[in-house]
């Protein structure tokens, strides 16, 4: 679940991780903490600009980054072909988007995109937990040498570019690869077993890679977290007779549930954007029926088919629908838990 | 300090920091004298298929006579698509040099947008641009230009447009080992159904003699796919078709067919290629391979069928293997109708053009005069005299060098001429300035080598074409078996130019193209005639639904245009002539 590329949300998950540490509650606290490093009056308003002028440059980076590139909407309103600069381009107003509802058979396209999308993002949401578990078992690990190894082995996976996951990939499951060689000189098969030109089971596939690469980086916050919780709770459920189990169960997991719950929150904020590279290195003929994400929409027909202003009308939406789920989900989390990042 | 004057602040601290970014863009100064020292050229080339600073003979021919160092810049490297040009093109520098499709409109956003420059300025002199006046003139039509030369169109030609613009072998033709069709007894190939069942055979055959599972015969690659699957389109051509975005037209202007027609041309050939894999003729790694790695399959003689004179032959025909009877040859395919290019008088719709903020323009333009002279034309076909060829009695020879390079285009190259392997060595840029089977006056014959009277004697000659010939005939070459049987449609080299596409037409075809591809491949190695059906029915309607209709209409007029501009030519060449004659 990466956030990228697009305006809006980069700029909600950007002022994320600074959040997700700290709720609304704590910051509360925070406030109240420089408050008594008050002095009085105009003193008081110096002290108020010199932190105001500390994150200035956050201020300017998240307007650069996120706010400027909205302007880049614009050009789903014109028939933009460079080289012809957008000044001479013609306003097409709407047509863009009346194309994209046009026709039964493109809805139907988008739709089926936007079920990639869902189905994809939706296992990622769904399999969530399971760097938690991982964090869980990691740290019930007593053998320090032996925790670091599987701690470096599973976080190493994420530093490795998707195009070289997708070699590896290659070189093992392609119709002369590695696996189908095994099992042809095995006589187990007698035709290659298309594992990568085929559209059977394409999103567990994808669900398969992302988490292998994904998993250990995915645990660290919650490392983190364990490693933050009052050892005290522990003492005294060991002292009510709780095994290892049941301190688990009842200290260890509820005590992880609020960054639990600020990960997901980020990650439905980001339900959309569930970036396209390892889609773009796996997709193919064969399979690009159900691997096509809206990202890789947006790139395939941007890029691929040179039809920028599409690509731009399509995108935009994306953004809607992102803020939109944003909101609904803030909302739930602050009826049921009280917590909400906006 | 109020909410008001935060804000306030907040957005001029931005401002100032954007405009800063802004003021990156730096102003044209005026340009300084040429030097003649050595100048790096970008060379912005949609045709190379090599990304990177030309090496070997033709780098050291273009230092010494220039004083330049080409730099190519190629999308089909970098990506393919149109990323390369719509960045480099906004950003307002496409290259020093361009070499790019004048069609769809391009050259004249090119001019608009001022990314390519007016030669006339630095034409004084430069005979070889001004010989094709014709040629240039003809662009700026396209080009929507009254004057001015914008660039000069790749594969300019002084012959007729109803002759091939090849010279001994067509670029499609169905070319199989003839070594294996030889051990089967020389079986008659009435049609594409006897065809597929020699190929089974050689495929059989082959695997029993080597012993080698993985030799196939059919592989196919994707990187040319564009409108439809490109190598299905290539026995299509051998019946006299040819495509023109989603039409299948006949070269004579008799019939045109969409794409997707129910029984149409492509319908007929998909389903011949599904029934190949059905058979286990064709190379499971097909749909990951590029051309690269199926070239050097056809080097080491893993596949068995060539759609082009190209890739087999070229790859596979060593003196070594022509001795030993072993090689690629034409089938006799007895309904075929081979597609052949006219030669082009105002050449093709590429073009060489001179890049707006060049520096030391006058010096690129006598580049791109040379490559037009006598001497470019034959540097252009792998010739350089000395090198690999001399004149004896006014006619070409072969050096000995030369010769060595008729078994391997690898062989190295001497050091005066630069060095390094000879095909490494080849000028990258993939663009023939003057078509190769022109003649050359000062010789009487063309620029290409493989057409010299003394190669064919010493090199056509082997036991392989020996044989072929004793069973095509007694014909020498393979134009010659084609034109003396009847099998070529030549189409007239009008050098047709697409206009502008309306955008909504691009952003249909990009989606029903996208569609069109991707079900071909999944029909192709569909596992049963049903399943293939599925497919290909899904792919009509999901196409039709797409608006298939529109983008249609668009292409037929395009294909009807095309052979009217195709009639035009063959007049217009004819008066040329009568008027020449007349005034001599």
């Amino acid at each position: 679940m990466e956030s990228q590329s697009d305006a809006s949300t980069v700029s909600l998950t950007k002022s994320g991780p600074d959040r997700a540490t700290g709720l609304k509650r704590k910051n509360g606290v925070a406030r109240n903490h420089v408050k008594k490093d008050r002095g009085g009056g105009q003193s008081v308003r110096r002290q108020g600009f010199k932190l105001w002028m500390l994150i200035v440059p956050f201020i300017i980076l998240s307007l650069i980054f996120s706010y400027l590139p909205l302007f880049g909407w614009v050009y789903a309103f014109f028939d933009y072909q460079p080289p012809i600069p957008l000044s001479e381009s013609k306003f097409v107003g709407l047509q863009w988007f009346k194309m994209l509802v046009q026709n039964p058979a493109q809805l139907h396209t988008i739709a089926q995109v936007l079920i990639n999308t869902f189905a994809m993002s939706g296992l990622g949401i769904l399999t969530s937990i399971f760097p938690l578990f991982f964090a869980i078992g990691l740290n019930e690990i007593r053998t320090r040498w032996f925790k670091n190894l599987v701690q470096t082995l599973t976080t190493l996976p994420n530093f490795i570019s998707w195009v070289l996951v997708y070699s590896v990939a290659f070189a093992m499951f392609s119709s002369t690869g590695m696996i189908n060689q095994l099992l042809e000189n095995l006589r187990l098969i007698a035709e290659p077993v298309k594992f990568l030109d085929s559209d059977s089971w394409t999103w567990i596939k994808m669900l398969l890679w992302s988490l292998w690469k994904g998993l250990g980086w995915g645990s660290i916050m919650y490392l983190a977290s364990i490693s933050g919780i009052d050892q005290e709770l522990y003492e005294a459920a060991q002292v009510d007779g709780a095994n290892r189990w049941q301190q688990i169960l009842h200290v260890t997991v509820p005590q992880l549930m609020p960054t639990y719950m600020v990960l997901l929150m980020l990650s439905v904020s980001n339900f959309l954007n569930n970036g396209m590279d390892q889609y773009f290195v796996f997709q193919n003929a064969f399979n690009l029926k159900h691997i096509q994400v809206l990202d890789l929409y947006v790139y395939n027909i941007g890029m691929g088919n040179n039809s920028l202003s599409l690509a731009t009308a399509i995108s935009m939406l994306k953004s809607l629908v992102s803020v939109v789920l944003l909101i609904s989900v803030n909302a739930i989390s602050k009826r049921t838990r009280g917590e909400s990042i906006i | 300090m109020s909410l008001k004057k935060k804000v306030v602040a907040g957005i001029a601290v931005t401002l100032s920091v954007m405009m800063g970014l802004a003021g990156c863009g730096g102003g044209n100064s005026a340009t300084p004298k040429d030097d003649d020292s050595l100048m790096k050229v970008d060379v912005y080339d949609d045709l190379a298929n090599y990304q990177g600073v030309q090496k070997g003979w033709f780098a050291k021919l273009v230092k010494d006579k220039f004083n330049l160092k080409l730099n190519y810049i190629s999308p089909n490297v970098s990506g393919g698509g149109s990323t390369t040009f719509d960045t480099r093109s906004a950003a307002g520098n496409l290259g020093d040099i361009i070499i790019t499709g004048a069609g769809n409109g391009r050259l004249n956003k090119l001019i608009r947008s001022k990314l390519v420059d007016d030669m006339t300025p630095y034409l004084n002199g430069m005979d070889s641009i001004k010989k094709y006046k014709n040629a240039t003139d003809n662009l700026n039509k396209v080009a929507g230009q009254s004057s001015g030369v914008w660039g000069v169109p790749m594969s300019v030609s002084t012959k007729a447009p109803d002759q091939p613009s090849e010279g001994n072998e067509p670029v499609f033709g169905p070319y199989i080992r003839w070594d294996l069709y030889k051990k089967l007894g020389y079986p008659e190939i009435k049609n594409m159904d006897d065809f597929l069942d020699v190929l089974k055979q050689e495929q059989d055959l082959a695997r029993k003699e080597t012993g080698d599972n993985s030799i196939y015969a059919i592989s196919l690659f994707k990187d040319w796919d564009g409108n439809m699957m490109n190598n299905i389109k290539q026995p299509i051509c051998y019946y006299g078709y040819d495509e023109m975005g989603f039409v299948l037209a006949a070269v004579d202007g008799h019939d045109y067919q969409s794409v997707t027609q129910k029984d149409g041309m492509y319908d007929k050939t998909l389903a011949w290629f599904n029934k190949a894999n059905q058979e286990g003729l064709v190379d499971p790694e097909s749909s990951t391979q590029n051309f690269d790695t199926l070239t050097t399959k056809y080097k080491n003689g893993k596949v068995l069928f060539s759609f082009w004179s190209y890739l087999g032959p070229a790859q596979y025909n060593t003196t070594d293997h022509k001795k030993q009877g072993v090689g690629f040859m034409v089938a006799p395919l007895q309904n075929m109708k081979i597609v052949s290019y006219g030669a082009t008088p105002n050449g093709t719709g590429s073009f060489i053009g001179l890049g707006s903020k060049a520096r030391n323009k006058q010096r690129l333009v006598k580049f791109i005069n040379w490559l037009y002279s006598n001497e470019g034309a034959y540097a252009m076909a792998g010739n350089v005299k000395g090198m690999n060829y001399d004149i004896k009695d006014g006619k070409p020879v072969l050096t000995d060098f030369g010769k060595k390079l008729q078994n391997d285009q690898s062989a190295t190259v001497p050091k005066e001429f630069g060095g390094g392997s000879w095909s490494d060595g080849q000028p990258q840029l993939n663009f023939k300035s003057v078509n190769a089977t022109d003649i050359d006056p000062t010789t009487g014959e063309d620029y290409s080598s493989t057409d010299w009277k003394s190669v064919i004697e010493e090199f056509n000659n082997s036991p392989l074409e020996q044989d072929w010939s004793g069973h095509m005939g007694g014909a020498k070459t393979t134009m010659e078996y084609l034109e003396k049987n009847n099998m070529l449609a030549v189409a007239p080299g009008a050098g047709y130019i697409q206009p502008d596409e309306d955008s909504q037409i691009s952003t249909l075809r990009g989606s029903i193209k996208t569609e069109i591809v991707n079900d071909s491949w999944k029909a192709v190695f569909a596992k049963s005639d049903d399943e293939f059906q599925k497919i290909v029915d899904g792919m009509r309607t999901q196409t039709d639904g797409l608006g298939m209709k529109q983008v249609l209409d668009f292409d037929m007029k395009n294909a009807k245009d095309q052979d009217k501009a195709r009639k035009a030519i063959l007049k217009e060449y004819a008066n040329r002539e009568k008027n020449e004659g007349s005034s001599k």
